[in-house]
């Protein structure tokens, strides 16, 4: 192994080393001190974000466009190999470093804004945790090993939005971002089992763009339905509509956790996927137009019902809604740098954003003072070209976020009566089998 | 003071309902304006004790600390044997039925005594059952009774069951015994808990959850109904008021998904098209609800408390219109619950269909089908049993059925509550004696005189300028300090230069009378600043929302976005070079003009509300007059008079405003010491001073300056027109109010848990500045926590006395005081502001969910008027939990430096303050302005103050006291050029 080779090895191993120090002592009940515990984290993904820019300088400097590294097999079944295998190029390289930096960054933030916080060694577990995941999504070779980062993601996101779980309302809407990424998984989980069966593999293999891709199914019908896949994974992840529910309730955990997850890392993992996979997106015209019309549909949606949102995390929520979908659009027109960089730009100035909304009555005078008018009288709205007597159902539809809430709801409980349903013929034909009558029928179970 | 939340009258009219109702919310206003004031102001007519409690029922919330607090206390000695020993005695005498023993010589004082040392967990319900069960409970002694008792125990035992086997003899006499304390207690069942609305009792009987799907929909309402300015799309129809608005958004024939919104929609357009008042809203929404007008009291309180943030902010948007941080809304409290009623109504009509079937009625929800079932009320039978074992009496005698039930008994008269009540008395009485102790001790050795001063110094009554005013005394031994409350007098609505609208800078209670602006010296300069800062603020706009919307946001985040890496990279790791950097170079480059106040006024020119614009020259004397007599300071003028007042500046802190001065209403103190200062050193209001005997002489000049309490800034006011003779004191005098503010800074420093300790001064000084810039520092300073104290009197008599920035310090000269009336007014005044404080701090410290707003960390600012915790819930008022975590949840002690007899007398003709006084809201003590004696109120009296120790620690400066501590710390004298160094 080289020496890039090893930086590159170091971008993934660093943050996993560091929850291994977090872990394995507290496993056994040693705790650490806080500035034990954030510099760990810090030093950790400073080292990411150094190793990332050597690999970055060196790849650069020895003219070489990608660089893999084999680290070893896993398992072996027949034909099939799982190999773990780091990928790194013009998308995955800068990716790779922004997302240590803001981690780290974040790291040393949140040591004085949960000083004394008793959750504090959990949230710095899961940052560790999180930051691990999102350097396996990135440096992954293939898409096999892009589901372990991605659950790890998930997983983290879901405790840190639970964070406060004392209070009800946070594991709510923590499972309710949960089971949207669950539910989505299985698009992730869909598409590599579909790619091994039609290409053999879902590693990522340069084919003449600028970054490695999939390697897409010569059959057109796969082609779609690995791309429809795949963007249905990245639709819970990147909160597009309709799932984006879970988005705005997710702002339940510290601040500094919201800000790295959703106003800049986690929700832009869905655009990642879709840009490694842009060969797809180009063998199929109709699965680049889904991208695009879902993501015109969100940043429509987004920026529509951010406009009547009256508390700051909403507000910031819908914003980074709103960018996500208008990358998913550029995504989908077959841009590639355009994208990276959009993502980039939005990341850092929506998790500053984010950061700072406590902020906000202090901004909001010194802003009037300097101004020296009311704020926000933003010059133009759209809502205006709406005919007046349309206003009021517009606003309405707004407030209720487009009824994607309801709909949902009214499509879990479809879901839920089917299963009791099935639950209870499951009941009553091993009650003919068993020879008792049913005594308790699922609604009154339900019910206790 | 007393809104009747006990009182029997009886009321009938729904309006009557709610406006009583009302009292019960929180009364905060939008967070601009942060004003402390007693949590319980609704249950003041009660005494304390029996406030807290009632309260704790009606809210769900805790009325004393926690008992594992209070034992932690005892452990670590915060709470004395001997404090026990005096709270149990007292609660015997309390009690009717004296102090007869309950077994051999055991008394009721002995129990109380005796249970107040040994805090211990009691299981509760099936937990108490399965310990019954599956543990030891019954086999071996609890693990509080000591190793002697233990032994004793267990030779009774085998003299009781000598019979049985060895190992079984224990489990036998503690199953007799528990038998015997179970059969006292007999079938003793706990009744079912009553729930009120039907949202509870739906929940009960397995349907829907009402609130989850009514809560949501009526906050978002509520939200975009006050907002301020964060949404860019205001609510259509909210000039209408609440009701109309709802009425027109919710009345929409629109197919909504969810079922009960679409009869929500039917209820809605019903009542507009029949309009129908909010009033007969509200009754047909209660009749529907099935609920009769003899429950209307209990069921709309029920309702309104159940989202009682927002309830409350609706009702102060409805009293207090000019609170509002940016326009008015015609918000009614009337008209939110019409809308909050007819929400439950429908989605509660709903769930019951849900559940019950279509045609199912009220009925259905039987109140037998509901709350915990009953069973047998065991736990203090369990207490009984553990207190058994621990105390030291013949454990035989327990198996009489009279001693049995006696002992129960006791058991039950020391329940929780009690047991908390007592130990909080017991708290507090450690606290009270060792201030009276010190203060004693202090004022008996006379003191070295002061040097002859050469600086007098007015502050706020703040008690965190109670270790600024000591540390300046430290620092220039010449300087003499006053204390009065921080609007100087100076009533006032101020405008700033380049402030949109003028704001109140006073005490609430107080309607300005006068607007107070500032103009700029040079008009083209003011241009120039104008213009530059208004171009800065409009890129600050473009790039902050312009990244928030569709185009501009994809435009803004693709170009741009990149560069916030830079002030990202800076907020997180050099917080104050990164403010420095981007804020400090681009505002310090636009030069801000010097001003002059308009202060006086010509003619009677009145602005668009009515206030007088400035004062005239004999309101300004008065101004003056009154606040030199207050503090005593009519002669013996020193060539320069500072008037400090203080206020705090912070980022990453919406309760921002909960830092800065109380009495100038939340709003920062700079302006009311500016024009107190300019109103003095005015020449007509000096003639007029000396016409009314207070001979100011010429060459003395009042300087106002302002405190950053934060950062611990100092900014000077109108330097420029100081007299040229002036500036060799005003320059020694800056210095070292400087050099005391870098002490203060690093005394803060010593509470501060990351903050470098016992470390100089200038780098503490480097920290406190860092914190107040700090993005991510959710304690940019400690405010009001740990306050405790209020000292009303002279300076002299508590000068060189460290106490540890917890006192309130009021000056108030007796000997010049002939009749009472300036400590009349004086106690007027101070007593309903540091109580309100005080108790603010303890409501929010004893319960930080219930009465604070609980940490900070999720904490969501909705609509620029509150916060929320994460997404969508109630608005949450109070304080939150790092702004009190260092404080002594104590109720302020007011020390008067007074004869008993005149107090009592203030008290008489007072009677508002003495029902407040009398019901324990706060503790009054009198303290002769002669000696050392003092006087502690209670019932009605004052009884003389025995000191328990007359020592007291003397150290050479505050620094070598306080340096190495981070807790709390007691009073000690400290004598400049002590050279012990140790206690003495």
């Amino acid at each position: 192994m080289g020496w890039l080779e090893f930086v590159l090895t170091c971008v993934v191993a660093l943050p996993l080393v560091a929850c291994l120090l977090l872990a394995v002592p507290a496993w056994f009940g040693v705790r650490f001190g806080e500035r034990v515990i954030s510099a760990m984290v810090g030093v950790a993904f400073g080292g990411a974000a150094a190793a990332a820019l050597a690999a970055l300088a060196g790849m650069l400097g020895s003219g070489r466009d990608s660089l893999e590294v084999t680290l070893g097999r896993w398992v072996v079944v027949g034909d099939y190999t799982f190999e773990w295998r780091l990928l790194a190029d013009h998308l995955s390289v800068p990716f790779a470093l922004f997302a240590a930096v803001l981690v780290g960054l974040i790291g040393v933030f949140s040591r004085r804004y949960l000083h004394r916080e008793r959750g504090f060694f959990r949230f710095y577990l899961l940052l560790a945790l999180f930051g691990a995941g999102v350097e396996i999504v990135v440096l992954a070779g293939a898409l096999d090993q892009v589901f372990f980062g991605w659950e790890l993601v998930g997983l983290t996101s879901a405790l840190l939005i639970a964070f406060f779980h004392e209070r009800a309302k946070p594991v709510e809407h923590g499972l309710r971002a949960f089971i949207t990424y669950r539910v989505c998984d299985v698009g992730l989980l869909s598409a590599i089992v579909w790619l091994h069966h039609r290409v053999g593999s879902s590693r990522f293999v340069p084919d003449g763009g600028p970054w490695a891709g999939l390697v897409a199914p010569s059959d057109t019908a796969s082609v779609v339905a690995v791309g429809l896949l795949l963007l249905w994974a990245s639709m819970g992840k990147s909160a597009q509509v309709p799932l984006g529910g879970w988005l705005p309730r997710a702002m339940e955990g510290p601040t500094p956790s919201s800000a790295i997850f959703y106003g800049s890392i986690s929700v832009h993992l869905g655009p990642y996927l879709l840009l490694r996979a842009s060969p797809i997106l180009q063998g199929s015209p109709g699965v680049a137009w889904a991208v695009v019309g879902v993501g015109a549909l969100t940043a429509a949606h987004g920026s529509f019902v951010g406009r009547v949102q009256t508390d700051i995390k909403s507000l910031l929520a819908y914003a980074s809604m709103t960018q996500v979908g208008l990358i998913l659009v550029e995504i989908g027109f077959g841009l590639h740098y355009v994208p990276l960089i959009h993502i980039c730009g939005h990341a850092t100035i929506r998790s500053l954003e984010i950061l700072r909304s406590p902020s906000l009555l202090h901004d909001h005078h010194h802003l009037e003072q300097a101004v020296g008018r009311q704020v926000p009288r933003t010059p133009f709205h759209i809502e205006r070209l709406v005919p007046n007597a349309f206003r009021p159902w517009m606003y309405r539809h707004a407030l209720e976020r487009g009824y994607f809430d309801s709909l949902l709801r009214l499509v879990v409980h479809g879901f839920m009566r089917v299963m009791r349903g099935v639950d209870r013929i499951d009941r009553w034909w091993t009650g003919k089998v068993v020879g008792e009558p049913m005594r308790i029928d699922a609604g009154e179970e339900q019910r206790r | 003071m007393s809104h009747g939340v006990g009182s029997d009258r009886p009321v009938t009219t729904l309006e009557e309902i709610v406006d009583e109702v009302a009292h019960l919310l929180p009364e905060q206003a939008p967070l601009h304006t942060f004003v402390h004031h007693n949590t319980l102001h609704a249950f003041e007519h009660l005494p304390f004790d029996r406030a807290v409690v009632e309260a704790a029922q009606l809210f769900g919330t805790r009325a004393f600390q926690t008992e594992a607090a209070f034992a932690e206390h005892q452990r670590c000695s915060r709470i004395l044997p001997g404090d026990i020993a005096a709270v149990a005695s007292q609660e015997v005498e309390r009690r009717s039925g004296g102090n007869a023993p309950i077994v051999d010589r055991f008394t009721p004082r002995d129990y109380i005594d005796l249970r107040l040392r040994h805090l211990f967990e009691i299981p509760r319900g099936a937990a108490l059952a399965w310990q019954l069960q599956e543990t030891d409970l019954l086999h071996a002694f609890h693990p509080g009774v000591d190793v002697f008792r233990r032994r004793e125990l267990s030779f009774r035992a085998d003299r009781m069951f000598g019979g049985h086997p060895t190992g079984q003899r224990v489990h036998c006499m503690l199953s007799a015994l528990w038998k015997a304390l179970a059969e006292a207690a007999g079938a003793n069942a706990l009744e079912p808990r009553a729930t009120v609305r039907r949202r509870d009792q739906l929940v009960a009987c397995g349907a829907d959850d009402v609130d989850q799907r009514v809560h949501p929909v009526l906050i978002r309402l509520c939200a975009a109904f006050l907002d301020q300015g964060v949404s860019s799309w205001g609510m259509p129809f909210r000039e209408q008021g609440f009701l109309t608005a709802v009425r027109r958004l919710y009345g929409l024939p629109v197919p909504a998904p969810d079922a009960w919104q679409r009869d929500l929609a039917h209820e809605l357009r019903t009542q507009e098209r029949e309009g129908r008042s909010a009033v007969e809203t509200c009754r047909s929404a209660l009749a529907l609800l099935g609920v009769g007008p003899e429950q209307w009291h209990t069921y709309i309180r029920a309702t309104l408390l159940c989202l009682r943030g927002w309830a409350g902010m609706m009702r102060q948007f409805e009293l207090r219109p000019d609170r509002a941080p940016v326009e008015p809304r015609p918000a009614r409290l009337l008209d939110y619950l019409a809308v909050q009623l007819t929400f439950d109504a429908v989605a509660a009509r709903a769930a019951l269909r849900e559940r019950f079937g279509a045609d199912a009625t009220w009925d259905r929800l039987a109140p037998a089908s509901f709350g915990d079932p009953a069973r047998p009320d065991l736990e203090p039978v369990y207490e009984a049993f553990v207190m058994a074992q621990i105390a030291h009496v013949d454990i035989e005698a327990f198996l009489r059925p009279e001693v049995a039930a006696r002992w129960l008994e006791e058991a039950r008269a020391v329940d929780a509550t009690t047991r908390c009540r007592l130990l909080h008395a017991a708290y507090e009485r450690r606290l009270r004696i060792a201030v009276l102790d010190g203060l004693a001790a202090h004022c008996r050795d006379p003191l070295p005189a002061p040097p002859e001063p050469r600086l007098q110094a007015i502050f706020c009554i703040d008690e965190r300028e109670c270790s600024t005013r000591r540390h300046f005394e430290e620092t220039m031994p010449a300087v003499e300090t006053f204390g009065f409350a921080g609007f100087f007098g100076v009533a006032m609505a101020w405008q700033g230069l380049g402030e949109l609208r003028p704001r109140p800078l006073c005490p609430v209670n107080v309607t300005p009378g006068h607007y107070v602006t500032e103009r700029a010296l040079n008009p083209s300069e003011e241009q120039v600043w104008r213009n530059a800062r208004r171009r800065l603020g409009l890129t600050t706009q473009a790039l902050m929302q312009g990244s928030r919307t569709l185009t501009r946001g994809g435009l803004v985040s693709t170009f741009l976005g990149l560069w916030s890496v830079v002030p990202m990279v800076g907020r997180c790791l050099a917080p104050r070079l990164a403010e420095w950097l981007l804020h400090g170079v681009a505002e310090g480059s636009i030069a801000e003009p010097i001003t002059r106040l308009v202060l006086e006024r010509e003619g009677d020119a009145k602005d668009a509300e009515g206030r007088f614009i400035g004062y005239a020259v004999s309101e300004m004397a008065e101004v003056v007059e009154n606040l030199l007599r207050t503090i005593g300071l009519t002669d013996g003028f020193c060539e320069l008079v500072l008037v400090v007042g203080h206020g705090s500046s912070s980022l990453n802190n919406p309760h921002e405003s909960a830092h800065d001065c109380g009495a100038t209403g939340g709003g920062r103190g700079g302006p009311n010491a500016r024009a107190f200062a300019a109103m003095a050193n005015h020449p007509a209001v000096r003639d007029m001073l000396a016409q009314r005997g207070i001979v100011v002489p010429p060459e003395t000049w009042f300087v106002g300056c302002y405190h950053n309490t934060c950062d611990d800034d100092m900014t000077w006011y109108d330097e420029d027109v100081m007299p040229e003779a002036r500036q060799r004191a005003f320059a020694e005098a800056r210095e070292a109010l400087e050099a005391a503010c870098l002490l203060e800074s690093h005394e803060r420093c010593r509470r501060f848990e990351s903050a470098p300790h016992g470390s100089d001064a200038p780098a503490a000084l480097r920290h406190v500045k860092g914190r107040a810039v700090d993005l991510a520092q959710p304690r940019p300073e400690y405010g009001h926590a740990t306050n405790a104290y209020a000292i009303v009197g002279r300076r002299t008599r508590t000068r060189n006395l460290f106490l540890d920035r917890r006192a309130f310090l009021v000056s108030y000269d007796p000997t010049t005081d002939a009749d009472g009336s300036v400590l009349t007014r004086l106690l007027g005044a101070v007593v309903p502001v540091g109580a309100g404080i005080n108790l603010e701090y303890y409501f929010s410290f004893v319960d930080p969910v219930g009465y604070g707003c609980g940490t900070k960390l999720p904490h969501n600012i909705t609509g620029l008027i509150g916060v929320m915790d994460g997404h969508a819930s109630d608005l949450r008022t109070g304080l939150p939990w790092q702004m009190v975590e260092i404080h002594e949840p104590v109720r302020l002690l007011a020390i008067v430096e007074t004869e008993p007899e005149r107090l009592a007398r203030i008290l008489d003709q007072q009677p508002g303050m003495k029902a407040f006084v009398d019901n324990g809201w706060i503790q009054l003590v009198a303290w002769s302005p002669t000696d050392d004696r003092l006087w502690e109120y209670s019932a009605g009296a004052f009884h003389d103050y025995q000191p328990e120790s007359r020592l007291l620690p003397v150290v050479a400066s505050s620094a070598t006291f306080y340096r190495t501590e981070r807790g709390h710390l007691g009073l000690a004298r400290v004598l400049p050029g002590y050279s012990d160094g140790g206690n003495a």
